[in-house]
């Protein structure tokens, strides 16, 4: 039931977000009932983590940051995949609007999957008795961290904002080409794997699986939420300095 | 002018330039010399250890090399504002992108075969059995990083901090190259068999990065 509303909630996003970019200003009144959504879910989901979710027997009460260590996975790569989504559709369409959804998944995935990448080292020192291992999901996260944080680096460097468009969408497909082959050699270069193959829910009792459930679905309409005014501010952004070169 | 001859003649001009000025090759030499040399100094003396580590270290000096070359391979285009009359070229732009890379390539395969030579004078690195699969490392290594750091040379040229950003954004996207020829050099050199399956990704890898730049160069060029 969880995993079919978490599904349910990844697609009801994805198409709200990409109904939105295809015009922000006259839809962007719809982003507070999403913003409210997210924030009715937080206590809901803080709750269930709080009381619900069972302490786990042998790490104690250290294994619940399992319920914000999980739930960013989806952001993160949503947002990535968003802004190569993004990034295909401005270098051929040209309209500045996918480029707003570019960038904005590309910032909001990179802010879940630091949080993911500094929970995990605070959870792995007593878990696993170290704070980093080189596995295979972990190095991969890194990975994609660096490149994404290359990309915004690209994105606030580069002159013009047709070029900086341009240039990030460029490296933001090039990213993407690349990302499979990355995975490939890192599963080549090591292979202790201290993740569990399948972070799926099979395993873990049922309190613990439906909270990490709620978890997810609250984590999707908080980025959600992100995405959408991270799209409007963008937009105020370019606005602004068109008029100022108006008035130049 | 067709393409091909297109591609042809940039690649001409670059390896003109690089032998008759010699800074773009001069520098990467002295570079390649000046780690290799320090590095020797610092790894561990005993002969086992620094084979164990040479094929890694190897890979990671070619690695920091190669930026030095491909940050100044537009440098010929901008300074004379070259690259406006470059782009008016009747034909499709990724030929521009397959000469640039090409002479990427012959300065970058140049540097590989400097660099293991290095390695046999200051860290006794035998080549002798691992000779043919060491170049076929190098070759497709070489077409990766010519590849790829072309197309985002030529993102970088236009943009503050391009020291700083042209590693940061080619490092992550080049990570396979390190890993893979890393691992074709250790197992060469140490006689053992070498994957089929670690080839074929190689060079699966490398044409991706061939057709990525063909396609994406021309978005790069127009503004």
């Amino acid at each position: 039931m969880v995993t079919a509303a978490v599904m349910l909630s990844v697609v009801a996003a994805l198409a709200w977000l990409l109904w939105l970019a295809a015009d922000i200003p006259g839809r962007i009144g719809t982003a507070r009932w999403v913003g409210l959504l997210a924030v009715a879910l937080i206590p809901v989901w803080l709750l269930l983590v709080a009381y619900y979710a069972p302490i786990e027997a042998v790490q104690g009460i250290i294994q619940k940051i399992f319920y914000v260590h999980i739930p960013a996975i989806i952001p993160t790569y949503f947002g990535f995949i968003l802004s190569a989504i993004g990034g295909g559709l401005y270098l051929f369409t040209r309209q500045e609007r996918w480029d707003q959804l570019a960038v904005s998944g590309a910032e909001v995935g990179v802010v879940f999957c630091t949080l993911m990448l500094v929970v995990g080292p605070i959870w792995a020192k007593p878990a696993w008795g170290q704070w980093w291992a080189w596995d295979l999901r972990l190095t991969m996260t890194l990975i994609l961290w660096f490149i994404y944080v290359a990309y915004l680096f690209l994105r606030s460097f580069a002159f013009g904002s047709d070029t900086a468009r341009t240039y990030t969408a460029v490296y933001g497909i090039a990213g993407v080409c690349v990302i499979p082959f990355v995975y490939f050699a890192l599963d080549l270069a090591q292979s202790a794997t201290m993740h569990p193959t399948n972070p799926a829910r099979e395993g873990l009792p049922p309190e613990m699986g439906r909270t990490v459930g709620v978890g997810m679905i609250t984590f999707i309409w908080i980025f959600a939420w992100l995405i959408a005014r991270r799209c409007e501010v963008g937009l105020l952004q370019s606005r602004v300095l068109a008029s100022r070169v108006g008035v130049a | 002018m067709s393409g091909p001859r297109v591609a042809l003649e940039v690649f001409r001009k670059d390896l003109r330039l690089d032998l008759r000025s010699r800074d773009r090759l001069g520098h990467m030499a002295v570079f390649a010399l000046l780690v290799v040399a320090l590095l020797s100094i610092v790894i561990p003396a005993s002969k086992p250890e620094r084979l164990s580590w040479s094929p890694a270290l190897l890979w990671v000096v070619m690695l920091f090399t190669s930026l030095l070359g491909l940050a100044r391979s537009f440098q010929s285009e901008t300074e004379e504002g070259a690259i406006a009359l470059l782009v008016q070229a009747p034909v499709d732009r990724g030929w521009i992108f397959f000469g640039k890379s090409l002479a990427s390539f012959v300065a970058l395969f140049g540097v590989e075969l400097w660099a293991a030579a290095l390695f046999t004078v200051f860290l006794d690195v035998d080549w002798t059995t691992g000779a043919w699969s060491f170049l076929g490392a190098g070759l497709l290594g070489a077409t990766g990083l010519a590849a790829v750091g072309t197309l985002l040379s030529a993102l970088s040229v236009g943009v503050r901090f391009r020291e700083f950003l042209l590693p940061v954004l080619l490092f992550p996207l080049v990570l396979p190259i390190l890993i893979f020829a890393s691992r074709i050099t250790a197992d060469a050199l140490a006689g053992r068999e070498i994957a089929g399956l670690v080839w074929a990704v190689f060079l699966l890898y490398d044409w991706v990065c061939v057709l990525v730049g063909y396609f994406l160069f021309d978005f790069v060029l127009e503004d």
